[in-house]
């Protein structure tokens, strides 16, 4: 058994800003003959490892690659070079709602996320009655999804992003919606799913809770990775680092 | 594939359950919509071709008795096709919300859509079968064992095509409004409004010297199959329709070649 839940080595992934996506705009720009894409670096050469049952957050500023980092975790986008192994289940909860199908009610959500991530129909069923305790939402559960605010979706996300039996839960800026009373309870289950062995990988702006959920964190900064390190001491570098451009640009305004 | 498909068997059946659920939802007829819809096209083109343009009376010349009933059991099978296609192409690009957010193997989705097309059609064709009963058209029994067969080469067909529109939709939408096109014209390359004799078996000497090009293209193979389980001589040529095998086998490949190379970009894309 390996020790770690996930390896990243000299990750990079370009994007190709399309022109124009339809066929006229690909012929046209190949008879002008410009370029047909601009290329744009979101991760550049990042490599880092995650040990299984660590809390691992990723810090850094809208754009620095954070999204496109969860996307290459989860396979959904391919990486360029590099390579990630990745030890176990991922249940990757991205955005608000992420998976969740705005014509189909809460509970055919449920059973389409489950089967999503493989469970079979025992075990869905199983499963139904906890997520539907946990997310509270009892009274709209045949609603359709659409009809549900964000804080709704998000509870309906993180409920079942956590019961699907996975070793590695991918948290990003889910929790900046819902009620303070859900987020405690969103922190208090990940505490839970931490010390019962799980590898959990948050993004998150919000940086006070995560002092206590995480153990390592990585700053990420325009698609490289700036350090690794112990928790606090990384979330005080990079507030300190914040408040440093603060002041030269105050300075140079002034 | 299958071995991956098999793994996410219930994910599959969830979405097609959904898939045929959510079709006819807020329509008065519902499910009845599959019989309504080629019947209403079964009365169109009868009025058009048999009573305005007399393909009817050239027709008895090729023995096809019950013009109505030939249109239907080409009508079909074509429909089953023709929807395929249509929501092939967008079987990927109408799933970006799911797609843009978990990963799971995204044949899936054409998958999906073969089998609720599917399910659409048995009973579709089934009428055919009831229809022919009724007005008293005899049935070729030893053709009609074959219809699984005849049913599956035209899946395959299907799935191969929907491979490749579903992920060539996704970078380039015009994909969508091609296909649209081209099932209008492909439509009447097939033996669906005129019997395939009129091919075959024509005293026009460009019709004979270009029977061959017709029969390039596999659809209208597959739907002589068909037509072969009530109409006898309606069936193209043997040598053509291991040539239609051979092509599906091989438009199958390409689609799945060409899908799980462009998949890669998919989630970036779309």
């Amino acid at each position: 058994m390996t020790m770690e839940a996930i390896v990243v080595n000299n990750l990079t992934k370009h994007f190709r800003k399309a022109y124009d996506k339809t066929l006229k705009g690909y012929f046209i720009s190949l008879i002008k003959r410009e370029k047909r894409y601009k290329e744009f670096t979101a991760l550049n050469d990042v490599s880092f490892s995650i040990k299984k049952g660590e809390s691992f957050a990723i810090i850094g500023k809208n754009g620095a690659g954070k999204s496109t980092l969860f996307k290459t975790l989860s396979g959904i986008i391919y990486p360029d070079s590099g390579d990630i192994q990745i030890n176990g289940k991922v249940a990757p909860l991205i955005e608000l709602g992420a998976g969740l199908s705005r014509d189909l009610t809460g509970a055919e959500n449920i059973r389409l996320n489950c089967a999503i991530f493989g469970l079979d129909k025992e075990r869905i069923e199983e499963v139904y009655p906890k997520i539907v305790e946990f997310s509270e939402l009892e009274e709209f559960i045949h609603t359709p999804v659409k009809f549900y605010s964000s804080g709704m979706k998000a509870r309906l996300g993180f409920s079942i992003a956590i019961h699907i039996d996975a070793d590695i839960i991918l948290i990003d800026e889910v929790l900046a919606v819902g009620d303070k009373d859900f987020k405690k309870k969103c922190y208090a289950k990940m505490e839970e799913l931490r010390d019962s062995g799980k590898t959990l990988v948050i993004v998150s702006h919000s940086l006070k809770p995560l002092r206590k959920i995480c153990d390592r964190a990585l700053i990420l900064e325009r698609g490289k990775v700036v350090e690794i390190g112990e928790i606090n001491e990384m979330i005080d570098k990079y507030q300190d680092e914040k408040k440093e451009k603060k002041a030269k640009k105050n300075k140079k305004g002034a | 594939m299958f071995a991956d498909i098999m793994k996410y068997k219930e994910l599959l059946y969830f979405l097609v359950h959904k898939e045929v659920r959510i079709r006819y939802r807020n329509s008065f007829f519902g499910f009845f919509w599959t019989l309504l819809e080629p019947l209403g096209l079964m009365v169109i083109y009868t009025i058009v071709f048999s009573l305005i343009l007399n393909v009817d009376d050239s027709a008895k010349g090729q023995n096809i008795d019950h013009y109505f009933l030939y249109v239907l059991s080409g009508l079909i099978p074509w429909t089953f096709f023709n929807n395929s296609m249509k929501k092939g192409t967008k079987a990927l690009s109408g799933s970006s919300s799911l797609i843009k957010k978990v990963y799971f193997p995204r044949e899936i989705f054409p998958v999906t859509m073969l089998l609720s097309n599917l399910v659409n059609f048995i009973p579709a064709f089934a009428l055919v079968i009831a229809v022919a009963l009724i007005v008293g058209q005899p049935i070729y029994w030893d053709q009609l064992a074959l219809l699984p067969a005849f049913i599956l080469l035209q899946s395959v067909f299907i799935l191969g095509l929907a491979f490749l529109v579903s992920v060539l939709n996704v970078f380039y939408r015009d994909v969508e409004f091609i296909t649209n096109l081209l099932l209008r014209g492909w439509m009447y390359l097939c033996p669906i409004i005129y019997p395939i004799s009129f091919v075959t078996e024509s005293n026009n000497a460009m019709i004979q010297q270009f029977e061959w090009l017709y029969f390039l293209n596999p659809m209208a193979v597959i739907i002589s199959l068909y037509h072969g389980i009530l109409y006898q001589g309606q069936t193209a040529p043997l040598e053509y329709v291991g040539y239609s095998i051979g092509i599906t086998l091989l438009v199958f490949i390409i689609g799945w070649v060409v899908f799980k190379r462009l998949n890669r970009r998919v989630g970036e894309v779309i």
